[in-house]
């Protein structure tokens, strides 16, 4: 009897992590599916042009990659605070400082380019920590919520940038024709992420993969990580066991402002070589980042594999509008639709359902 | 003189989209359904209000296609949340990037484009001239060019004061909302109390999206909700749901962003200007929290 | 016969809670259900009332037979009760709560005039005075029964149910509410009451059923039997006493002097002193919530205090961190084992870890040792009899007892020179009980300072060396072990004088 139900207990949990995100998934591209039938276009074609734009050659695989790198960030950033308790939704604003930060390092630090590069990483993840605590302060001395606090910060966060590469930082040679956004000046070569090998993605991806094992041995393996989780599952037990609640409400906050920091230092250094307006806000990396971290459950793994996918949605949603005439936008549904159906415990309820109804049938038999 | 009447005008319009928002959030929290969709929700409406008035010129059914869009996603929004047990940020952040994409999908769809649309030969809805200050100078500008909506938010803030404290349905809802297990111990069906009554209440989402789109002339922009669903939630979150209360709080987000806006043009450049009313919002709840938290201890001290 | 229940049987996963049982009820009766924790007398209320459903067996509610989907039948059939947990909106009025989901209307409206003139009749008829207008959050515990008690009465119902009606009581108001249940009777109400205490059921009931381990194993008249007999039918064997020595007393190891906190605006501890030797047991005895609770948070750093020293092994640690008070020397078996003392949610292994995470050989330098976590959980397993399948379990899916066990393993391990132990045995089985107990005892023998909260009279009467009574936030009263009887103890408890009671 035990073991059995050892064995149901197991298979439900692998059930409920595997099957509720393919469920997900698949609703969700079912659903993208009508919505791509309506405008007239078949969706089969639509889908194998986005697989194939997002993994077909190795310039679309490291195109995705490239992609990923400030979604794995962000996630990682949403993994950390998440985990911890704290429903901090500032990987936005952090990631947006973080990349206007480098991008005044990588311009204007008078020193030589290879020292450049880690000052600049530096600052960016100085700059998303400090944003980070903000939010952090404000919920330990006002009792600010997370929510509104770091939703607020985000859209501070981004007219403060855009009024920087508007007016102070403004790169006078750029932007003639009145049409792109506003940049900051161009980041000499020796100052940007190289890729790793002719025709890769860039070294910020490499360093995200070492963020992600970093976040992987803090929460597995060390008293920070076990910490963390407790404050995360019952902060009274945290506390009560002696667990310093401040102290890690600002660890948790500042590690989580440096991977954000770092998602936009990668996205400056390693892609577009400045600040451009609207970098972060309009691609909603954050926010992509915070689906993949979900998906994953907050595992650091999970979300890494995550975010390739949904920045291959992305990608490969970019050759779909080209070849297809497809609006990209479809890729945003589908990405709202895997999240909804991800924050259901639906599987759960099914297998509660079931239970209950067979109970009712026990008792109406007798 | 002229300039202050402006001024008052314009924060009047920019209260009245928020209080609607705030007014929804208020019977969600009151229920204890805890809902960040409002942006999305505001989005989706503001969207179909415009598309409705576009293809079919008749304000009337615009407004009542804001109004079931809206009360659409707060269906469900509320579903998932109560009825599958979703986590309600992520349910509220799920239809957020939808609205966001679908949004902007239909739009370079129908329109061709990303950004605005704007036909000119589309009015937006009727404006309402109270028939004696019209004559009156100074107030004639102050409530100028309102619509029927604009007036109808406050009216619906009183409507729903009475409706959640003088009402028996409304006594239901928030003794629900104070102990779940206890309205359901007494045989309350607390599920569907909380799905209904939301979803009534998203009904003032989509006057408020009316607001944005038809508000002054009939146009669209992407993502022209502009976190007013945040700041409503802000709102909604410092008055603690009352619908009275939501005026007032309602107000000075309204006023920071027509101060914000009726600065322009000055020294300070668009962008900084924009912040305040985000950095007002925070103020605003710090210095509530702050000033509640130092209440208590002074009662401590005093004993 | 107002109602009947033939062969009801009921199981959760493999524990079979109420197994064929079959019981009835009398009009006008008070009729008691007596039996341990865990014995099944509040599932079988629970199925009565519609919030369980029975796997098999059928119920008959004045002679037809029903099924209870939820209370609402329950309610529509007569059936009303009164749950342990009250079940009150906080924000709202005595009125509002006692009307709620039947409310008295004008149109759409609310009729409140009419609301609390209804609610004050009602309380006039049956002699349960309440302030109609006055907010539950403002009640104590003894008027929010009442307005329980109103709330079934105002749904007219015939039959009503008391679950542990006393549990929350002071002895006073205990009594008060005994008399009520004898008028409600008397007006011919048909009452059910669930307890354990048996001195109630002596003073109310005219028939007793006993319980345990799910089935009724007695049906006595109250004229026809005595507590002793009810006691050993309940528990099964002669209950056991406790051989207890003499305490060997040593130093002080805990001391608290002139304590003070201020909550709200309300002064919730006054200048509390006491202490604990090495090697003794001392309990604090009181009706719940006049302290006790906020006292242990001052004591092991949960709260900060307003004023007054907390002495830890002789250093002061008032204000101190919960860390740094625990590796003064105190260990803390917390009053809530879910709130407090445990992640539900966490495994086996990272709830026998709290408190020790920075310590060798579980981790070094911030990293953690994982084989050497899993042996201590597996260890405090074996030695303290928790059934577990194994330590990568979730804590929610052990029994409350096996869960008390461990928190007790937890906190005992630490081998401190003080323990904090509230409410040990709080809703967990006997078995439990005594194995927690007789862990305590051991504990006193090694020459530990103990301090233990119950709400338990016996309990505290039972263990204790020395007893302190605390009655609003006030120490009221000190006594050695043998030197008071649990009258006196009891009329302290509600600020009674030991003159009032010879």
């Amino acid at each position: 009897m035990d073991n059995e139900r050892n064995w149901r207990r197991t298979l439900l949990g692998v059930v409920d992590t595997v099957t509720q995100p393919l469920i997900a998934v698949l609703i969700s591209f079912l659903l993208g599916a009508v919505v791509i039938l309506v405008i007239g276009k078949n969706p089969l074609l639509a889908y194998g042009e986005m697989i194939r734009g997002a993994f077909g050659k190795q310039v679309y695989l490291m195109n995705t990659l490239k992609r990923a790198t400030p979604i794995i960030m962000g996630g990682l950033a949403v993994c950390v605070a998440w985990r911890s308790g704290y429903e901090a939704m500032g990987g936005e604003g952090q990631m947006i400082l973080g990349a206007m930060a480098a991008a005044l390092v990588g311009y204007y630090l008078p020193a030589p380019g290879w020292l450049r590069i880690p000052v600049a990483l530096l600052a960016a993840a100085a700059a998303g920590a400090l944003y980070s605590m903000l939010s952090g302060w404000l919920f330990e001395r006002f009792d600010v919520t997370f929510i509104i606090s770091t939703l607020m910060l985000n859209y501070i966060a981004n007219y403060f940038a855009a009024y920087l590469c508007n007016y102070p930082l403004r790169d006078p040679e750029a932007n003639v024709y009145q049409m792109q956004n506003a940049q900051t000046g161009k980041l000499p070569a020796e100052v940007t992420l190289p890729p790793v090998m002719k025709g890769w993605v860039h070294w910020g991806f490499v360093l995200a993969l070492i963020a992600v094992l970093v976040t992987w041995f803090l929460f597995k393996k060390t008293s920070f990580g076990y910490k963390s989780r407790m404050g995360g599952l019952n902060p009274r037990f945290a506390l009560y066991g002696g667990i310093n609640a401040r102290a890690m409400l600002y660890l948790v906050m500042i590690l989580s402002g440096v991977m954000a920091g770092l998602g936009g230092a990668f996205e400056t250094l390693g892609s577009k070589g400045r600040y451009v307006d609207q970098m972060i806000f309009s691609t909603g990396y954050a926010w992509t980042g915070m689906v993949a971290a979900l998906l994953a459950n907050m595992n650091p793994v999970g979300t890494l594999l995550a975010s390739v996918l949904l920045a291959g949605l992305a990608v490969g949603g970019s050759t779909m509008m080209l070849n297809m005439d497809i609006p990209l936008e479809v890729c945003n549904i589908i990405e709202g639709i895997i999240t909804l159906f991800m924050s259901a415990r639906m599987i759960r309820i099914a297998a509660g359902n079931m239970k209950r109804r067979k109970q009712a049938k026990g008792g109406g038999k007798a | 003189m002229t300039y202050l009447a402006q001024v008052i005008n314009s924060t009047i319009r920019e209260i009245t989209p928020i209080l609607l928002v705030a007014l929804c959030a208020g019977v969600c929290s009151k229920v204890q359904v805890f809902n960040i969709a409002l942006e999305g929700t505001l989005l989706m409406s503001a969207f179909f209000a415009f598309l409705t008035h576009y293809f079919l010129h008749n304000i009337f059914l615009s407004v009542a296609a804001a109004m079931l869009v809206a009360m659409g996603m707060t269906l469900i929004m509320s579903t998932f949340i109560v009825r599958l047990k979703g986590q309600p940020m992520i349910v509220g952040m799920a239809l957020n990037t939808f609205a966001r994409g679908f949004t902007t999908f239909l739009l370079s769809v129908i329109f061709k484009t990303k950004g605005a649309v704007n036909p000119s030969d589309l009015k937006g809805l009727t404006k309402f001239d109270l028939p004696l200050i019209k004559r009156i100078p100074f107030l004639s500008t102050v409530f100028g060019a309102l619509t029927v909506i604009d007036y109808l938010a406050f009216a619906l803030a009183i409507v729903m004061f009475v409706i959640m404290y003088r009402t028996v349905i409304g006594f239901r809802l928030r003794a629900l909302g104070i102990n779940r297990a206890a309205a359901g111990s007494l045989g309350i069906n607390v599920a569907r109390y909380q799905i209904l009554a939301t979803t009534l209440s998203g009904s003032m989402i989509g006057l408020a999206g009316c607001l944005l789109s038809l508000g002054r002339n009939a146009m669209f922009i992407q993502d022209i909700s502009g976190a007013r669903g945040y700041v409503a939630l802000a709102a909604n979150n410092l008055c603690k749901g009352h619908p009275l209360g939501a005026m007032i709080s309602s107000a000075l987000f309204g006023f920071t962003t027509a101060l914000a806006r009726s600065l322009q043009g000055t020294a300070i450049r668009q962008q900084l200007l924009q912040c305040i009313p985000y950095i007002a919002t925070i103020a605003a709840m710090a210095f509530y929290n702050a000033y509640a938290r130092s209440k208590a201890r002074r009662k401590n001290r005093s004993l | 016969m107002v109602f009947e229940m033939r062969h009801i049987t009921k199981t959760y996963d493999s524990v079979v809670a109420n197994d064929d049982v079959s019981l009835h009820l009398n009009r006008g009766e008070i009729l008691s259900i007596v039996g341990e924790n865990g014995a099944g007398k509040s599932t079988i209320m629970k199925i009565l009332y519609g919030l369980e459903r029975p796997d098999s067996g059928e119920i008959i509610v004045d002679g037809k037979p029903c099924r209870f989907r939820d209370p609402s039948d329950a309610m529509a059939a007569g059936i009303g009760m009164v749950q342990q947990h009250f079940m009150l909106f906080e924000d709202m009025t005595v009125a509002e709560n006692i009307v709620f989901r039947n409310e008295l209307r004008r149109g759409p409206f609310m009729d409140m005039n009419r609301t609390v003139e209804t609610v004050r009749q009602i309380s006039e008829r049956y002699e349960l005075k309440i302030d109609p207008l006055a907010r539950i959050a403002d009640c104590p515990v003894g008027l929010r029964q009442r307005v329980e008690i109103l709330k079934i009465l105002y749904q007219n119902a015939g039959i009503i149910i008391f679950d542990e009606p006393s549990a929350v009581l002071t002895p006073l108001e205990v009594d008060a509410l005994l008399e009520t249940i004898r008028g409600l009777a008397k007006a011919g109400k048909s009452i059910v009451l669930i307890t354990h205490k048996l001195q109630e059921v002596m003073a109310v009931s005219d028939r007793v059923y006993v319980m345990r381990q799910g089935k009724v194993v007695a049906e006595r008249l109250a004229g026809e039997t005595d507590i002793g007999e009810l006691a050993v039918l309940m528990v099964g064997h002669p209950l056991a006493h406790y051989q207890i020595d003499p305490p060997k007393t040593g130093a002080t190891l805990l001391e608290t002097r002139d304590l003070r906190l201020v909550e709200n605006g309300r002064e919730v501890l006054s200048d509390v002193s006491l202490h604990v030797n090495a090697g003794e047991i001392v309990g604090i005895a009181g009706v719940s919530g006049n302290g006790q609770s906020e006292l242990i948070r001052c004591i092991t750093g949960l709260e900060k205090v307003t004023g007054g020293r907390v002495l830890v092994c002789g250093k002061d640690m008032a204000n101190r961190s919960v860390r740094e008070i625990r590796d003064a020397g105190l260990a803390h078996i917390s009053e809530d084992r879910y709130v407090w003392g445990s992640a539900p949610a966490g495994t086996l292994e990272e709830n026998t870890l709290m408190a020790r995470q920075d310590e060798t050989p579980y981790s070094s330098r911030g990293v953690m040792h994982p084989r050497a976590i899993r042996e201590y959980a597996l260890r405090l397993i074996r030695d303290f009899n928790v059934k577990a399948s194994s330590p990568a379990q979730k804590m929610s899916e052990l029994s409350g007892g096996n869960a008390q066990k461990l928190i007790v393993a937890r906190e005992m391990s630490l081998d401190t020179p003080v323990l904090i132990c509230c409410e040990p045995t709080r809703g967990i089985d006997v078995g439990a009980m005594e194995a927690i107990h007789s862990r305590l005892l051991q504990r006193r023998s090694s020459g530990a300072a103990i301090l233990l909260v119950s709400s338990e009279l016996t309990e505290i009467m039972s263990l204790s060396d020395r007893i302190y009574v605390i009655f609003e936030g006030r120490i009221v009263g000190e006594f050695e072990r043998g030197s008071m009887d649990d009258k006196h103890l009891g009329l302290l408890m509600v600020g009674g004088s030991i003159a009032d009671g010879q």
